[in-house]
């Protein structure tokens, strides 16, 4: 299942599409973002947690696209008639996900590091790092679930307008102290805002609130019995 | 490999009814049919795709999942296209170690005759060439039983031509080997055994010559030259007959005896005495099942 894992990171590092959207976007819009207003330092540090989690996100739910492309080429169907069990499948595809997501979350931080001038204990960076790595996994499962799911032109659809829409929403891009009440309120229940809370609160130098966890918690239940089902229904006949 | 009985619905199509068949160790088998008429269906039973709604289907004495989980199994799937962003090497040696007896990579790139592509990626190949790299992944991980569904669709004469050779250099290791194919010359050229399916059962199952053989033998035809037809059918070995313009055509099973006759009659301007070809035979097989829809 090594050599699953290895054979699908290497053929997502080798997609275009995902070194530019996946990696190089978010760190883009990391400088562009923080470097055109004035001198926050502050700003800079939660700026950066927010865009790795949110190319952390944006590269977990690529796996489902990888997976909606394998159904549809065959590729699937393939390993079926392979010796490798239907377990060994999936859970090498969910291991490619968590995989995939370190260089996004890797390549932000070392932009807020090295480039924006970002100072942090080293616990802090290594903890930051290991927790958007942890907490990346529900949206691996909702990828998956995509992936299984739904087709491979609706996948691509979906897991954009999921990465968007989330990444907004949880204010991965802007600060929800820019949004009004309500939006606040209903932005404390999304995974991405809870996700990205892991590491601004490393950052801020305490150990995240017991409530992020128990919202992340939620959603990882809801988008690993999403992935469930849409495994079963379609994906041992692929 | 046994069938006994097997039928495989989808919806209210019986893609599958009732197929018994076996296939012993180093045979090689075409399965041959039309477009539609069950190969594929067959097929993805064999590999435990898809299990069967009634009957059975066992392989290497067991169910057809543990055969394939144990590397006994190889196959080339119809519908399947390149793997993008691997190279050719990458993807059969990744394959090859799925297997517990596999073949060294060299050797398997080298017998689907694409040992010079090694370093290139699938995704860039020709459509030749994409079929061979399927051949080499079927054939990787140096199985009993290789199946190959319609491996030659799509491709023109030259590389058709070089696929059958791989796969008869495959088929002399002393491989089972399983074909699907639509074309009547590939079956009769490639296989020792014909299993003609059609509408989801078997209709003949034998060598190419025994199925032309059960189609009737030869083709015996003459100028009528004015002559009434009536009598000519009932003629010794004489099966059928069909008129074309001024010409009867009379479909026997022993071809002396019908010439003789005609002879008596003094019937044999222009004869011709033709064997019955593959076609003929596949088209008696198949044909007379057409006219009942």
């Amino acid at each position: 299942m090594l050599d699953y894992l290895r054979l699908e990171v290497r053929r997502t590092l080798r997609d275009v599409g995902f070194v530019i959207g996946g990696i190089a976007m978010p760190v883009m819009m990391y400088l562009l973002f923080t470097n055109l207003g004035g001198d926050d330092s502050g700003y800079k540090a939660t700026a950066m947690v927010g865009m790795a989690a949110y190319g952390a996100v944006g590269s977990a739910l690529n796996t489902g696209g990888g997976v909606a492309e394998d159904r549809a080429i065959g590729w699937l169907r393939q390993l079926r008639v392979t010796p490798m069990s239907p377990r060994q499948v999936v859970l090498g595809r969910a291991l490619t996900g968590s995989v995939t997501v370190l260089p996004a979350i890797v390549a932000v931080l070392a932009a807020g590091g090295l480039v924006n001038g970002v100072r942090l204990d080293a616990w802090q960076w290594a903890a930051i790092a290991l927790l958007l790595w942890l907490g990346s996994i529900p949206f691996t499962l909702l990828g998956l679930g995509n992936g299984y799911g739904l087709t491979s032109q609706t996948t691509g659809v979906a897991n954009m307008a999921c990465t968007m829409g989330l990444a907004v929403l949880g204010g991965l891009w802007f600060p929800i102290s820019l949004f009004p009440g309500w939006l606040r309120a209903i932005s404390h229940y999304t995974p991405t805002n809870r996700f990205a809370e892991l590491g601004t609160s490393v950052a801020d130098g305490h150990a995240p609130a017991l409530g992020a966890i128990a919202v992340l918690t939620a959603w990882l239940l809801a988008f690993g019995s999403y992935a469930v089902l849409a495994y079963r229904r379609t994906g041992r006949t692929v | 490999m046994s069938f006994a009985g097997a039928v495989k619905n989808f919806g209210a199509v019986r893609a599958v009814d009732g197929v018994d068949l076996e296939i012993g160790r180093g045979e090689t088998v075409a399965l041959l049919g039309r477009n539609g008429a069950g190969k594929s269906t067959t097929i993805s039973l064999l590999l435990g795709l898809n299990a069967p709604d009634a009957g059975t289907v066992e392989l290497f004495g067991g169910a057809p999942e543990s055969a394939v989980r144990s590397g006994l199994v190889g196959a080339m799937l119809q519908e399947s296209r390149a793997v993008p962003r691997v190279t050719v090497g990458e993807l059969v040696a990744f394959v090859a170690r799925r297997y517990p007896k596999a073949m060294p990579v060299a050797q398997a790139l080298e017998l689907a005759g694409i040992g010079e592509l090694a370093g290139r990626r699938v995704d860039r190949l020709s459509g030749g060439q994409t079929q061979r790299v399927r051949f080499a992944v079927a054939l990787a991980g140096n199985p009993s039983l290789i199946v190959l569904d319609e491996p030659t669709a799509a491709l023109d004469v030259e590389a058709r031509h070089a696929f059958w050779q791989s796969m008869r250099a495959f088929a002399r290791r002393g491989h089972t080997v399983l074909f699907s194919t639509h074309y009547l010359e590939e079956a009769d050229a490639h296989a020792d055994r014909i299993v003609v399916i059609d509408r989801g059962r078997i209709v003949a199952d034998g060598t190419g010559e025994q199925l032309k053989r059960a189609a009737g033998g030869s083709l015996v035809s003459f100028d009528l030259a004015g002559r009434a037809t009536e009598g000519l059918a009932q003629l010794p070995g004489v099966r059928s007959l069909e008129v074309r313009g001024d010409r009867a055509l009379l479909r026997t099973d022993d071809s002396d005896a019908t010439v003789r006759a005609l002879a008596d009659l003094d019937a044999i301007h222009g004869l011709e005495v033709t064997p019955a070809s593959l076609d003929d035979a596949f088209l008696a097989l198949t044909a007379p099942e057409l006219e009942t829809v």
